[in-house]
Order: C-alpha cells, then structure tokens, then sequence
C-alpha cells in the first residue's frame, strides 16, 4: 500500500512565492519548482521540464518591463492530475525591449514552453505583467 | 550539490575552446556573451563551444549562442557546440537549433581534446 509522507502536497495546496524581480534571484523560483513538483508527485523528468519552464515563465514576465523596483510573485496550486503556476510581475514600468544578440528570446521561451508544457499564456496591463502554465502528470496522484 | 558557473578560455590548435560549467541563465548568460564578443572580436571566427559541463540552460542562454553563431557566420568562421548531457539536448532539440547549430557530443568529434 503506497503511504502519503508528511510532507507531500494534496490537491487543492497552494504555494506562494515572492521575490525581487532580479534575474540572480530567478534560480530560487526554479529551485522551488523542483521541491514543490517532487512534493505534488510528478516524476523526475516532468519536474526537469517544469523546473526549466517556470525559468521561461519568470523570463516573460520580466521582459519588457523596468523590473528595478517590482516582485516577482509565484503561484502554485496543484489539482487532481495536474500543477498550475502563475507568475506575475507587478511594480514595474513598461520598458521596450532591445535584444541583445539581435535574438526575440521571447520566441524561444514560448518554444520551450509549448514543448514542456499542456498549456501556458502571458498577458500585460500597465505595470504589471502575468505568465502562467499548466502541466499534467503523467500518473495518477490521489 | 549545485555546480558553480564557471567560464574557461583555451586554444586548441588554432581554435579556441570556451568551456563553461554550471548554470547559464539570465543572470549568467551576460558572462558567456561577453567572453563569446571579445574572442570573436580578436579574430577568431570559428570557435568551439564545450558545454559538457553545463546542467542548465535557459531561452537568454540559447539567445547569445544565435547571436555568437551569426557573429561566426558573417566572419565566414563557425561556433561548434558540444554536449552530451541528454536535458541540454532536449533542449536544443525542441528550439529546432539542432538544425542551425553543427552539434557534436565530445570534443574529439570536433577536432579538440
């Protein structure tokens, strides 16, 4: 009989994540996908691709935006037979991007999502911008 | 235990290899631009990119390395990339740069050692 470990995550559990919007610090969102994945029964490579997702979605978040003075805030809420996470920006001024390496790495991150992911999409108003996705689990989890 | 970023130069015979190690992401992709410019800036057109050491890469990561490989191109050189690690390749793979990048998966499939 398969036992449930204290610290494993039901559905319905909700976990927020909130941190200055600095790309240093976009390792912790990933960090905490990989802790909270393995915690909401996903298997080791689903947690590779939700672990390299959750980068993308923080990097669309932060793209054309002055995220000098805004938060990144992360929201994960897992279901029945999938995870949900969200990520928004808020405090921060609208600013054109100029790609560096005459690259629209914003195509590249929705490639990478799209492959690794069910579902995602992105939206911006003034001042705040929002990414989210949506990963099925291979198994079944009670 | 997480592996620190790390960036090496070397020439192998005439073409220099940048070996990088660790995590290249947005906080860290600026380095390997940066080091990718000057080296291409000093002339030389065709390098050999060695990422076996490398256990993540992000959309600002892959970004440079297009932007290094036109960089080559223009130049008439190229920018070779070798990996092994079979999460790196995926994700090479489902960005469809398996077909723009000359790919190799040991330095001495490329010439270098």
């Amino acid at each position: 009989m398969e036992t449930m470990g204290t610290d494993t995550l039901r559905v319905g559990d909700r976990v927020e994540l909130a941190f200055p919007a600095r790309g240093d610090l976009v390792v912790l969102a990933r960090l905490v996908t990989s802790a909270i994945s393995a915690r909401a029964g996903f298997d080791i490579e689903e947690l590779e691709d939700l672990r390299l997702a959750v980068g993308e979605l923080c990097l669309l978040a932060l793209q054309g935006s002055d995220a000098r003075h805004g938060d990144l805030h992360l929201e994960f809420t897992v279901f029945e037979d999938a995870i949900d996470i969200s990520c928004t920006l808020a405090g921060a001024a609208p600013s054109p991007d100029t790609p560096a390496d005459g690259v629209e790495v914003d195509q590249l991150s929705e490639q990478i999502l799209s492959a690794l992911v069910d579902d995602y999409g992105r939206q911006r108003d003034d001042g705040s911008a929002r990414a989210w996705l949506r990963k099925r689990r291979r198994r079944h989890v009670a | 235990m997480e592996q620190e970023f790390r960036i090496e130069e070397r020439t192998d015979g005439s073409v220099p290899v940048i070996a990088v190690a660790g995590e290249i992401d947005v906080a860290t992709a600026p380095q390997l631009r940066e080091c990718l410019h000057r080296v291409i800036a000093q002339g030389q057109t065709t390098v050999i990119l060695d990422l076996l050491d490398v256990t993540f890469l992000d959309s600002t990561a892959l970004g440079v390395l297009v932007g290094a490989l036109k960089r080559c191109r223009e130049l008439g050189g190229e920018l070779h990339v070798v990996v092994a690690d079979a999460r790196i390749m995926k994700i090479f793979e489902i960005t469809g740069l398996t077909k723009v990048f000359p790919i190799a998966d040991s330095l001495t499939a490329v010439g270098a050692s």
